[in-house]
């Protein structure tokens, strides 16, 4: 039974690596994908929340043909997002920038992350320094032997090591 | 201690809901354009009529640049707007359009039977001018002053009133 299945799972793993061999290259236009990065970068204005790069819309068609075109004519990234955002503003960029209006986007997430632990921390210790041990007095006299005997068992315990 | 973390508390709960209602009660359709402020670029190509323009010459007039297309549902009420806002401004201005991904037989056909309160209409086949002015959607109205420069974009059908704003600040 067991052999039965070991032999099932070495054909087909020697099936799945086997592939490889048949496997052509894959010829990919490095041009095509600078121009999909680029365009991953860019917000479909007309689709709200898609990247230039997924979107089917016309306009973000035309955005690709405009990203290769600069491509060709040499210009570089920065140069190709400068032009974008020129025309239809931050807006443009999935990520906000870092710079100018873009900045408490960036900062503030993490400030107030470290707002809420630093306050989290504060009431946990004002909680902690508010517990009243509840006074020996109002221990029956079981609960009292009973601690007692569990004393003596912690500090037999610890002579023993 | 504890009332002491509630004062920093309530104040930042405040804000954060404050921008939030101001987050979700803004229309995300509407989209500043960096273009306001800024020269008029000049495009070259042809018109309806095969003739070549210049869009961007300033003859000395406030212009209007409308960005329509015949695809354009909205197009059809803003149109009526512009016909009227030509007849009421007359020379004072010009109006000339980009006609926006459109082929020239429906272009044509559309002022044909509607009117046509353009000077003249850019034909933009291909979309590139509209990239070149950020234009994302149809119709857009830019209003040029006398030096050429955009003081107002309007992405929306204009009416009567956001016209005779548009006019007001280019002749400001």
């Amino acid at each position: 039974m067991n052999k039965k299945i070991k032999n099932i799972l070495i054909s087909i793993l020697l099936l799945s690596v086997s592939s490889l061999v048949f496997s052509g290259d894959v010829n990919e236009d490095p041009l095509e994908r600078k121009v999909l990065d680029i365009a991953a970068k860019l917000r479909c204005t007309v689709c709200q929340n898609q990247p230039v790069a997924e979107s089917n819309s016309g306009l973000a068609r035309d955005m690709r043909a405009v990203i290769k075109e600069k491509l060709q004519e040499g210009k570089n990234e920065q140069e190709i997002v400068k032009f974008f955002v020129d025309r239809y503003g931050d807006y443009v960029l999935l990520s906000p920038p870092q710079s100018g209006n873009g900045i408490p986007l960036w900062v503030f997430p993490p400030l107030f992350l470290l707002l809420a632990i630093i306050a989290v921390i504060l009431i946990m210790k004002s909680r902690s320094e508010k517990v009243v041990a509840t006074p020996p007095s109002a221990l029956s006299v079981e609960d009292q032997e009973r601690i007692r005997l569990a004393r003596e068992a912690m500090n037999k315990s610890g002579e023993d090591e | 201690m504890m009332r002491n973390i509630w004062w920093v508390i309530i104040p930042v709960l405040i804000l954060l809901f404050g921008l939030l209602a101001y987050g979700l009660t803004s229309n995300p359709k509407h989209i500043p354009s960096p273009l306001i402020g800024k020269v008029f670029p000049t495009l070259q190509g042809k018109d309806l009529n095969g003739n070549d323009v210049t869009l961007g010459v300033v003859d000395g007039k406030p212009t209007i640049v409308n960005v329509w297309a015949s695809w354009c549902g909205a197009c059809r009420s803003e149109h009526k707007v512009l016909l009227r806002g030509a007849r009421r401004y007359g020379d004072s201005i010009s109006l000339v359009a980009i006609n926006y991904k459109d082929e020239l037989v429906n272009a044509r056909r559309w002022l044909r039977s509607l009117g046509d309160p353009y000077q003249w209409s850019f034909h933009d086949l291909s979309g590139r001018a509209g990239i070149e002015l950020g234009v994302y959607g149809v119709p857009e109205t830019f209003f040029v002053n006398k030096q050429g420069i955009i003081v107002e974009k309007i992405s929306a059908p204009l009416t009567d009133k956001m016209l005779a704003d548009g006019i007001a600040l280019m002749n400001e």
